[in-house]
């Protein structure tokens, strides 16, 4: 035996186990799901499902249900990409400067990250519910003290936003951070004799040297706020609602909510199951797209 | 080559290892696969019990609150770890496991109830419990504003009623009359519980004819409208921040702490109101969801074990559901442990719980309305109708917009 297929069977035998089970939970289940998507299946032991071949596809896009919940779930995303990475690239430039207490302040930034989705939605439901109007009548302001941010569907959405950010945004700091101390203090010296002021440091330095962060800090916000379901599930639970078309719909039931609700509430397993397979091509289209783009945009040293 | 095959070896063991943890010979024994986790520890002691009296060995397994049961339950079925009792809900239930259904006949249990749950004569359902619901009063609340609660039959004297006491507010020291709920974490109150005032109240027991027209698409528009007008009356004596936005603990809270005088739920709030050290006199009076006199309230049995066909210990689960109705340990344990209200006439125990005790009054006066809620289409309730009563709280929807989408949503069933 030649060492070089002695490396081939050593490579195939360190592959297999993790091969065999990616094949055994993520391959054939999805080609299953893409099959029982075309069925009536309801998910009971002992019932065949039946062929009904695209009638679910049809079905999802006649739903002004789905149609809304595609469009906030957009706008939900667009909205809390901004905003996570706004916040995650301010905190990166404040946490790598000079002062004191800096990795107590990386710290503390990074650890409503390690609270679970749901308990970090009831959390937040409490301080919109009870904490707000609290403050409010200690400071004597009626708006605030009446105000319900979870019922009004505009403010439900930025308190979802809010939430998600508070949450993921220290994460996102992160990975500034790293790239941050690793943009060469020569460039930005010679930049300095060069007179270059803040903000053409910022914008002609830095952020291309930052580039290739923001390729992953992009695509990690984009996808995780696209597939946002426990915080929504905790701190709004879909609601409230809101007219849409002269039709009540639920106003933060983002796509994997609606998707479960389907599914599960409505027991229709079988256009749950559609409907998940357009949100992972939609999905995959536009996270694609964006490294893509965001990749064309990176410097090479 | 030496090298090779001793990675060969440890890598077949580990695979052993794995293999290893499938199968397991088990001895005999009914597994209960049950939705209620606020009973999972006194049925569990009930079954210990049960075994050292029989030798049988009865295993619990329980799922519920909110991790949603029914959809565990496919997932024990499907990963074949069928359970040999589990727990259906009404029709809906019925008609999603009616392959894995067995039949119950000649069991002892079956003439101590009238509650069991039955299809086309046979019986498929063993009663878990009775529950009930109407509108909770505070007894003392309501004596100090000078209602008498037996006098709340129709929507004139709660109309007159709840006017009196919303006068009254500082006096009492409420918040609002009635604690409702409507928002997003409560849609089972609205879509399910007040909902089944339309398809039910002021009908014979066990009349189906609104439900039947339900399911055809067909909405009652006389109901309807009726029925809004209670609606309507519930929500404009609520207090505005539990109506639209408070969970259970809102809702439950604000009767708890008497800032409301009455609240919208059932008897399953009698432990909530326990540990909370609530100890004020309490009771029902009836739902008036339609026009005309009321004098039941809304009481059925919310669930039922059924026996799986396909499992291998049928005959001894059918015994262990049989000796929980007959032996007075099950009826210690029902009453007592797990404070329900059992369905079975042999029983003389009492519940304490002051809302239960209620209860078996009513269910003793054989005053009681249909449970038709979970007989509606899959969703229908919780997911398509109850945002609509959200919408109408808020005041997104007029009342005869609010009538006119929930008879658009009852047509869409056809």
């Amino acid at each position: 035996m030649n060492r070089y297929k002695k490396d081939r069977i050593y490579f195939w035998i360190f592959l297999a186990p993790a091969l065999l089970s990616f094949i055994v939970v993520v391959i054939i289940p999805f080609f299953m799901g893409i099959f029982y998507s075309m069925t009536d299946w309801t998910a009971i032991a002992g019932l065949k499902p039946n062929w009904v071949g695209l009638e679910n596809y049809k079905e999802m896009f006649s739903d002004l249900a789905f149609q809304y919940s595609f469009m906030r779930t957009f706008l939900f995303t667009l909205l809390s990409v901004l905003s996570i990475n706004f916040v995650a690239l301010a905190f990166a430039f404040l946490v790598t400067r000079e002062t004191k207490l800096k990795n107590f302040y990386r710290a503390g930034f990074f650890i409503p990250n390690l609270i679970g989705g749901l308990v970090l939605g009831y959390i937040w439901q409490f301080i919109f519910k009870n904490v707000v109007p609290a403050i409010g009548s200690l400071l004597g302001i009626e708006a605030m003290e009446k105000v319900l941010i979870l019922a009004d569907p505009t403010l439900a959405l930025f308190g979802l936003i809010f939430a998600f950010t508070w949450q993921y945004a220290g994460y996102i700091m992160m990975i500034y951070v790293a790239a941050l101390l690793n943009v060469p203090q020569e460039l930005i010296e010679a930049s300095e004799l060069d007179g270059a002021g803040p903000w053409h440091k910022f914008w002609n330095i830095i952020v291309p040297m930052i580039a290739q962060a923001f390729t992953i800090t992009s695509f990690l916000t984009l996808v995780n706020s696209f597939k946002q379901y426990d915080i929504i599930r905790a701190l709004t639970n879909g609601g409230p609602t809101t007219q849409f078309n002269d039709v009540v719909v639920n106003s933060t039931e983002m796509l994997a909510v609606h998707i479960y609700n389907v599914a599960f509430k409505y027991n229709n397993m079988a256009e749950g199951q559609a409907r998940a397979i357009i949100f992972f091509l939609i999905l995959s289209i536009v996270a694609m797209t964006q490294v893509y783009v965001n990749k064309k945009r990176e410097v090479e040293m | 080559m030496k090298k090779f095959l001793a990675l060969l070896l440890v890598m077949v063991l580990a695979l052993t290892l794995f293999t290893g943890c499938g199968s397991s010979d088990e001895d005999e024994s009914v597994v209960i696969y049950q939705n209620k986790v606020e009973i999972n520890d006194q049925l569990m002691a009930f079954a210990t019990k049960y075994e050292e009296e029989t030798g049988v060995k009865v295993t619990v397994k329980t799922s519920g609150g909110d991790s949603p049961y029914a959809e565990n339950l496919k997932a024990e079925f499907q990963s074949d770890r069928q359970p040999d009792i589990f727990v259906i809900e009404g029709m809906g239930g019925y008609n999603t496991w009616e392959s894995k259904l067995a039949t119950f006949s000649g069991d002892e249990w079956i003439d101590l109830t009238a509650l069991e749950f039955t299809v086309d004569g046979k019986i498929y359902g063993f009663p878990v419990a009775v529950e009930a619901w109407g509108m909770a009063y505070n007894a003392e609340l309501l004596a100090k504003a000078g209602v008498d609660p037996a006098t709340l039959t129709s929507q004139e004297a709660y109309k007159a009623a709840f006017a009196k006491i919303d006068g009254m507010k500082d006096e009492l020291g409420i918040k609002s009359v009635v604690a409702m709920a409507a928002g997003p974490d409560m849609r089972w109150v609205t879509g399910l519980h007040n909902f089944n005032g339309y398809l039910s109240a002021g009908l014979e027991y066990g009349d189906t004819t609104v439900l039947d027209k339900l399911n055809n698409g067909e909405p009652d528009m006389d109901r309807l409208t009726e029925y809004a007008d209670w609606v309507e009356l519930l929500f404009m004596y609520s207090d505005e921040a539990v109506l639209l936005t408070g969970n259970y603990d809102a809702q439950v809270g604000q009767f708890g702490t008497q800032q409301s005088v009455f609240v919208h739920q059932g008897n399953w709030i009698d432990p909530w109101l326990n540990e909370n050290g609530v100890d004020f006199e309490m009771g029902y009076a009836p739902h008036a969801s339609v026009y005309g006199e009321h004098n039941s309230i809304f009481i059925g049995a919310p669930s039922y074990y059924v026996i799986n066909n396909e499992g291998e210990n049928q005959e001894a689960a059918k015994a262990f559901l049989n000796y929980m109705a007959t032996n007075k340990d099950g009826h210690d344990y029902m009453v007592n442990e797990a404070k329900m209200i059992p369905a079975f006439t042999n029983v003389t125990l009492k519940p304490d719980a002051p809302l239960s005790a209620n209860v078996t009054e009513w269910l003793a006066k054989d005053a009681k309305y249909t449970w038709l809620q979970n007989d509606m289409p899959d969703g229908f309730g919780m997911g398509t109708i109850a945002p609509l009563y959200e919408s109408f709280a808020k005041g997104d929807l007029t009342k005869a917009e609010f009538i006119e989408q929930l008879a658009n949503k009852i047509k869409e069933l056809k």
